[in-house]
């Protein structure tokens, strides 16, 4: 005889089912460090393989660029020599306003010179593997805690601030990027004045989308907050994750919100976030 | 045995491969779901409890290899199994026009269900960027199907990963 169902019995299950996995969802959300010794395995096995097709793809992309894009390669070669020619001029106004004694040549003097920075130690890593899915902007890097990484340590490149470290395997490392908008980060905004202004600086889908990797950032602030176009936007320090002073990118422009009490900043970074390939990750553990 | 390996094998790479080669060829940011789509081919070929079991171990191998929200791969390919082959008991003919049909609405429920529990759990995602990705990613995986339906379909069928069910062996 076929055995009866209880199909309120089966609700009941399901229910309790479902109900347990959305828990175990928020309580293992990002930046939770429950331990996965599953996921370290599959990474250390992975991480040789996405290793040598993230290569591949690269250098394919990069040779074979010129084939692809053949406008936007011209464009782009005529968007860097007026830059260049630019920048010259810039490079000049510069080295007055130093001799000048004027603090505004952080980028001028890159920021591997920083004693902020200085006083860590750092280390070297290549791009593995991006985020599988659509829904982060985060990318696995190939060192881990054997090498000395944690949770939180700060990831840059020499143009500025890259992100975080979020989650770490004895030979691979995650980082969440600062274009995605759980990624804040604490900042200061200088303009030629000196005088910085604070804020928390986070990735935006309001002007272009928070899908593209180069995606603006943004920065709320003040209306009578003294920020223009053209600012340099660095890390404050405060907040106990970025030191001070790594660059984070430039105001592109200012928007009045609807209320006239705040403004948004929309900051370009000055990293080029689709083209990263090796990164640095500062140790402020044991580092210093 | 040789099976298993194969497809635990097929369900690793769909987890590389949005990751490294799908990362060039991504469209606006969108890359294809490789291992809901695979789970959708499995579900194809397989009856209820295995087609569902299989998108359960899938969803869990994507949990620990993504490392966070534990349970949210698990559920929603669980799911996603379920409708398929709920669906391909009702249509599933074989014909190139109706899986990729099935494929984009099976993929766009899935990615719906990964949307609404990334809000629940407190991403900070607009309607209109999360849409744009559901729908984007669904017809991506769409689009795969004619590339990669029929040699799947030929290997489930007659090839490697064919699959005979207890009665028939």
């Amino acid at each position: 005889m076929r055995k009866r169902v209880n199909a309120t019995g089966i609700m009941v299950l399901v229910f309790f089912l479902v109900l347990g996995v959305l828990v175990s969802i928020r309580l293992t959300g990002l930046g939770s460090q429950f331990p996965n010794p599953i996921g370290g395995v599959l990474q250390r096995v992975h991480s040789p393989v996405q290793n040598v097709i993230l290569n591949a793809g690269n250098s394919f992309k990069e040779n074979t660029r010129v084939f692809w894009n053949f406008d936007e390669v011209r464009r782009e070669n005529e968007e860097l020599k007026a830059t260049v020619e630019q920048l010259t001029g810039d490079n000049l106004k510069l080295k007055e306003q130093v001799l000048a004694g004027l603090r505004y040549n952080e980028l001028d003097q890159q920021m591997f010179n920083s004693p902020n920075i200085d006083k860590y130690s750092k280390i070297g890593a290549s791009i593995i593997n991006r985020n599988p899915t659509a829904w982060y902007q985060t990318l696995n890097i190939n060192r881990g805690s054997k090498d000395g990484v944690a949770v939180n340590d700060p990831v840059i490149v020499a143009l500025g601030l890259v992100g975080k470290i979020v989650s770490v395997t004895p030979t691979t490392s995650e980082v969440l990027l600062i274009t995605d908008s759980e990624g804040q980060v604490s900042a200061s905004v200088r303009g030629s004045t000196g005088s910085p202004t604070f804020g928390i600086v986070e990735g935006t889908y309001k002007r272009t989308t928070r899908l593209e990797v180069e995606g603006n950032l943004q920065m709320l602030l003040r209306r009578d907050d003294n920020v223009n176009v053209g600012d340099l936007v660095l890390t404050s320090g405060m907040g106990g994750v970025y030191p001070k002073d790594i660059p984070v990118g430039k105001v592109e422009q200012i928007q009045l919100d609807g209320s006239g009490l705040l403004k948004t900043a929309y900051i370009s970074p000055f990293v080029d976030f689709d083209s990263l390939e090796e990164v640095y990750i500062v140790r402020k553990t044991g580092g210093q | 045995m040789r099976r298993n390996i194969l497809i635990v094998v097929m369900l690793l790479f769909s987890l590389i491969l949005p990751g490294t080669v799908f990362y060039f060829l991504s469209w606006g940011g969108i890359k294809p779901d490789l291992l809901l789509l695979f789970t959708i081919y499995m579900a194809l070929h397989h009856r209820m409890l295995p087609g569902a079991l299989w998108g359960l171990g899938a969803g869990i191998l994507a949990d620990f290899y993504l490392g966070r929200h534990f349970g949210m791969y698990a559920l929603t390919l669980t799911m996603v199994a379920l409708l398929t082959v709920w669906l391909s008991q009702r249509w599933y003919r074989e014909n190139f026009f109706l899986i990729a049909l099935l494929v984009f609405l099976v993929t766009f429920v899935g990615e719906g269900v990964i949307a609404l529990l990334n809000i629940v759990v407190g991403a900070r995602w607009a309607f209109d960027d999360a849409l744009r990705l559901v729908l984007g990613v669904s017809v991506y995986n769409a689009v795969l199907v004619p590339i990669t339906y029929p040699w799947i379909h030929r290997s489930f069928t007659r090839g490697w990963l064919k699959y005979r069910p207890k009665y028939e062996r």
